[in-house]
């Protein structure tokens, strides 16, 4: 999640279009993990990778057309999306389109999308809030922005719950 | 183009090229800088071709419509070949379109290109310097990780926004 915040950081964006343009990503990456799930058979073997890139990059043209908004966000819908994903090795023949594991399976991808909504939206109050009623300049750079992800990731992992166990 | 060195400097750091041990830093300049010729390059010869398709006077009006997904294409392409990873695409791709968007001339494009591919090298070679100095460091579990790798990057960050006035 982290990685996947990186490109976003190059948005120069306030706090309301920072949520409309992680709401596309977010929107994006599961209707992207949909399309591949369920056709992911009808491509030939080692042809599903381009496959997703050509995606990727025909959809940052069309966004790009109608929105004009650049498009970086396609590497956070990279990094967002499942690391088996793309992987040659990956069978998915023998899951089944009504077993139990497509629920658990979407399940973890819209959890991990709406966790990604909830990190940009915090990141972007921070920035606001620094930037804006703070005068911190250090907040329109990566500077700012880095160092607070340090933050996080440092309280992340030593949530006191975790600590204990 | 400070934040696009930053951001792909990062990325690449941390998800490109396959590193070497950290315990031969040697060996890692050796391939961030053969990286780093490879970006250089591969941007280069993107910008080269979209200049040169964008001369023909027929063809115009579809290359300025189409200025993600022709060099984007051209990127996956070309990193495929190199068989490049998958960031190194996405890095090629972004610098492409920051530089296509300043509307430069293709000279200095490709100027731009190499002061984008160096900067990223010189993050990540300031990035593998860090990390290995923190081999030899007696940092607390707490800090290990995540923690330590944003915190890296935010100083390199900082100190190349300093230099990043002098650039752009």
């Amino acid at each position: 999640m982290l990685l996947a915040y990186l490109p976003f950081m190059v948005y120069p964006y306030g706090f309301f279009r920072a949520g409309v343009a992680v709401l596309w990503i977010v929107v994006f990456l599961w209707v992207t993990v949909a399309f591949f799930w369920f056709t992911r058979r009808l491509f030939p073997s080692r042809s599903l990778k381009p496959a997703f890139f050509l995606w990727l990059i025909v959809w940052a043209q069309a966004v790009w057309t109608l929105t004009k908004l650049p498009p970086y966000w396609i590497a956070s819908v990279f990094f967002l999306a499942p690391v088996s994903f793309l992987e040659d090795a990956a069978k998915p023949s023998h899951v089944r389109v009504f077993s139990k594991e497509v629920p658990r399976y979407f399940f973890e991808r819209v959890l991990a999308g709406i966790g990604f909504a909830g990190f940009v939206m915090l990141l972007a109050l921070i920035r606001e809030i620094g930037e804006k009623r703070m005068g911190i300049h250090a907040f329109e750079q990566p500077v700012g922005m880095l160092l607070v992800i340090a933050a996080v990731a440092f309280l992340w992992k030593n949530q006191p719950y975790r600590r204990r166990e | 183009m400070y934040f696009l060195i930053i951001t792909f400097g990062f990325l690449l750091a941390m998800r490109g090229a396959r590193s070497a041990p950290l315990q031969k830093p040697v060996e890692g300049l050796k391939r961030i800088g053969l990286e780093a010729m490879d970006l250089f390059l591969t941007v280069s010869l993107i910008l080269a071709l979209w200049a040169f398709v964008a001369t023909l006077e027929k063809i115009q009006p579809v290359v300025r419509d189409f200025s993600i997904l022709g060099p984007g294409l051209a990127a996956f392409l070309l990193s495929r070949y190199q068989k490049k990873t998958d960031v190194f695409f996405l890095s090629v791709m972004a610098s492409v379109f920051m530089i296509n968007a300043e509307q430069y001339g293709p000279l200095q494009g490709i100027l731009l290109a190499g002061v984008v591919s160096a900067g990223i090298a010189l993050f990540q070679v300031c990035f593998l310097g860090l990390r290995y100095k923190l081999l030899f460091a007696h940092m607390p579990p707490s800090m290990r990780g995540w923690p330590s790798l944003c915190l890296l990057a935010g100083f390199i960050a900082l100190i190349l926004w300093s230099f990043g006035g002098l650039v752009f």
